[in-house]
């Protein structure tokens, strides 16, 4: 991720409702929106971001931008990043939610061949506090700081942010990968990106049960990163058979019926939660019971460091 | 979501895959009736797994034999669901079966096709000799046969078997599935192929691109959640509220994200209380959402959370910026406001007194206060979180609820809360 505070950010969709408030909030936090898209709404100026029909018109008129921040509709999502990506753009942070995977299997395959990065989808997006905002993160729960927090869910990256706030221990930068099954970069491209970050001393990882390379992210703090890590991991108590919902993060319980139905007969220790506490467990990497027991166990990391 | 084992054989032979002749019996009396030739396999319509060893399928050489056969399998629960339809369908004689599915690998990020030699209910068998291949790039037919040379198969049926596979791979494009699987493909003796039992799981997020799908999906028979929490709303009108559920348990919980909805259950769980339902509200959950939307879906979360009798106590964790709890802390006031003002024996407004607390006190309990009247409701227990809380305390210390700024105190008192309501209720049933 290529990302100062002078990056120049497209946002596409911008008439979608949720566009509109984020990308003031954005504006306000200084970060420069140069350009905005929303098919039909060209010519338009929105605080005071001069908004086009096509990215393609957009870059000719306001020159290369670095990211753009998507917010259009699940069904559109995947034409839009293609768009993006058609007009020479190289890093995506998809706002949207509820994208359906096949649709996803095509994005990637697209971005992979291009070296695009891809954050999310259904990611709250990037911030940097006191400096930058790509994105939904509510910023009165952040502060600047050092702990680079990393996150798989949406919403509970403010409750953890906010109790190390409310410690004294401020972020470095704090990335939503994304809460769904499916999702562009990975937990481990990030733990690269933050290993190479001099503001970042410590790494907090927010994450749950239905994401898929914790135990790739436990070989990859073990091997190759000399900064401590941190683990914070939710649905460890909901039991299997009374996952009802479709809730998105849950997909992983379907892909692991399909292979192995019927579920029932799944013995208790080869679930993947516990294969993935597991994981950890064997890298030694303090994992915590609770948001409240984070600011603590950073103090100890960062002790321990020097 | 997965279809039944009848409308998954619908897409087959609309696709193309061979299936047996068969026939949709909705009542045991629709067999004098059927079309098909005896013997006939009468196979319970029901989505759990692992049907014939819970006697879900059974075999009838008449008609007589199949009216009684299916009268029993109408009246067996399997997994606690029972059947709304049986399928009745001709009897086959495989010589050979095999395992085919097409689903997506999430840590490759790509389809995946699988098969193995050995297909049937012996699942330790198929996994064995479980045979991938990924579909790396765009489809083409010869993903299909990679497959099928891995299974180890020969001659003729390397053709007829990659030719399904393809058939089920452009039925999971075309519809978007998260998997499509066929176990047991039967092979007779003249080499001939039968799809002798199906599974499609639909993508819930793609549903509304396929309006076929979601039609078949309205039909499905309610989900637990459905049936825990009645609601008149047109359930299409918002997406999937997140479902949890646990049958023991007396406490709900409100909360705006997914993540945030198993922290809290985790944490209730650590604490030793036992959490009923869950239900996320928000953004999140929405992907796009008005503000409007928004007020409404907290809305119908809290009648549907406050009209289930198990629940005693109701956690409310709303993570936004100090302008969406003000919207929060409003909603709630107005639902109990409006509450009070509906319940007949008591026709006057819920008086309101101002003030007293310090709003230094994070466990601020005016809820002692509540009138009598409020007891058919939950016990709320609100968190808030934010750098400029007073805002929403004020409004909240006037209000019969619980406060907190702390998740950890919020999870503790609404525990606490529950524990009590149990124990007086075991104490005036005994009183009975």
């Amino acid at each position: 991720m290529k990302l100062t505070p002078d990056s120049k950010i497209l946002i596409q969709g911008i008439a979608e409702p949720l566009a509109a408030t984020y990308t003031a909030r954005m504006t306000a936090y200084g970060t420069k929106v140069v350009a905005a898209v929303s098919a039909g709404h060209g010519g338009q100026t929105l605080d005071g971001i001069p908004v086009f029909d096509l990215v393609e018109q957009a870059i000719e008129s306001v020159g290369a931008v670095d990211i753009s921040i998507i917010f259009v509709p699940p069904y559109s999502a995947l034409d839009a990043a293609l768009e993006a990506i058609g007009a020479g753009i190289r890093q995506i942070i998809l706002i949207t939610g509820g994208i359906p995977p096949l649709d996803m299997v095509r994005l990637l395959r697209k971005a992979e061949a291009t070296q695009t990065l891809i954050v999310g989808p259904s990611s709250s997006g990037i911030i940097v506090p006191g400096k930058v905002l790509l994105g939904t993160h509510e910023t009165e729960f952040y502060s600047p700081g050092s702990v680079g927090l990393l996150s798989c869910c949406g919403n509970l990256t403010y409750e953890v942010a906010w109790e190390m706030t409310r410690a004294g221990y401020g972020q470095s930068i704090a990335v939503s990968i994304g809460s769904e099954p499916f999702v562009g970069s990975s937990v481990v491209e990030w733990l690269e990106i933050l290993a190479g970050d001099k503001n970042t001393k410590v790494i907090v990882l927010v994450s749950h049960i239905g994401s898929n390379d914790e135990q790739a992210a436990a070989e990859y703090i073990v091997a190759a990163l000399d900064k401590p890590v941190i683990v914070y991991f939710v649905g460890r108590l909901l039991p299997q058979e009374k996952i009802l919902g479709p809730g998105n993060a849950l997909g992983f319980w379907r892909q692991e019926a399909m292979h192995a139905s019927p579920q029932a007969e799944l013995a208790a220790e080869q679930t993947p939660e516990n294969r993935k506490i597991a994981a950890f467990k064997q890298a030694k990497i303090p994992i915590a019971e609770r948001p409240s027991q984070i600011p603590d166990l950073v103090k100890k990391a960062l002790k321990k460091s020097g | 979501m997965d279809l039944l084992e009848y409308q998954a054989k619908e897409l087959f032979r609309e696709m193309g895959i061979p299936v047996l002749p068969s026939q949709r019996i909705d009542h045991s009396r629709d067999l004098k009736g059927l079309q098909i030739p005896y013997p006939v396999v009468l196979k319970s319509q029901v989505r759990a797994g692992g049907r014939g060893r819970a006697g879900g399928i059974r075999f009838a050489e008449n008609t007589i034999d199949a009216i009684a056969a299916a009268r029993t399998i109408f009246n067996l629960p399997i997994l606690g669901e029972y059947p709304q339809v049986l399928l009745a369908e001709a009897k086959y004689d495989a010589t050979r079966e095999f395992y085919l599915a097409v689903t997506l690998d999430y840590e490759l990020r790509r389809p995946v096709l699988l098969g193995s030699s050995q297909g049937g209910m012996n699942l330790e068998a198929v996994m064995e000799l479980l045979q991938q291949v990924v579909v790396d790039q765009e489809f083409s037919s010869f993903y299909a046969r990679h497959l099928t040379l891995k299974m180890g198969l020969q001659g003729a049926l390397i053709q007829s078997v990659s030719t399904v596979v393809e058939k089920m791979y452009h039925l999971f494009v075309q519809n978007d599935l998260d998997g499509v699987e066929i176990n047991p493909l039967g092979v007779s003796p003249t080499g001939e192929l039968m799809a002798l039992d199906g599974k499609i799981t639909v993508n819930d997020a793609a549903l509304r691109r396929h309006p076929a799908l979601a039609s078949l999906a309205a039909k499905m028979p309610q989900s637990d959640i459905a049936k825990e929490t009645p609601t008149e709303i047109d359930p299409g009108k918002f997406l999937p509220i997140q479902n949890w559920l646990n049958r023991d348990g007396n406490i709900g919980i409100l909360c705006n994200g997914t993540s945030l909805a198993m922290a809290m259950v985790d944490l209730v769980y650590n604490a030793g209380g036992k959490p009923r339902l869950c239900l996320i509200v928000g953004e999140e959950a929405s992907g796009n959402l008005t503000p409007v939307s928004w007020r409404e879906q907290l809305e119908q979360a809290l009648e549907r959370l406050t009209q289930n009798k198990n629940i005693k106590v109701l956690l409310v964790n709303i993570l936004g910026n100090t302008a969406a709890s003000q919207e929060v802390v409003a909603v709630i006031d107005e639902y109990l406001q409006r509450k009070v003002s509906e319940m007949p024996e008591h026709p006057q407004r819920m008086t309101r007194r101002v003030g007293t607390p310090s709003p230094k006190d994070p466990r601020t309990r005016i809820g002692d206060r509540r009138p009598e009247f409020l007891s058919q409701l939950p016990q709320f227990v609100v968190r808030l979180a934010g750098s400029e809380l007073d805002k929403t305390q004020e409004p909240l210390a006037a209000m019969p609820v619980h406060w907190s700024d702390s998740l950890d105190d919020a999870v503790e008192q609404a525990i606490s809360l529950a524990k009590a309501a149990a124990k007086s209720r075991s104490a005036s049933s005994t009183k009975l």
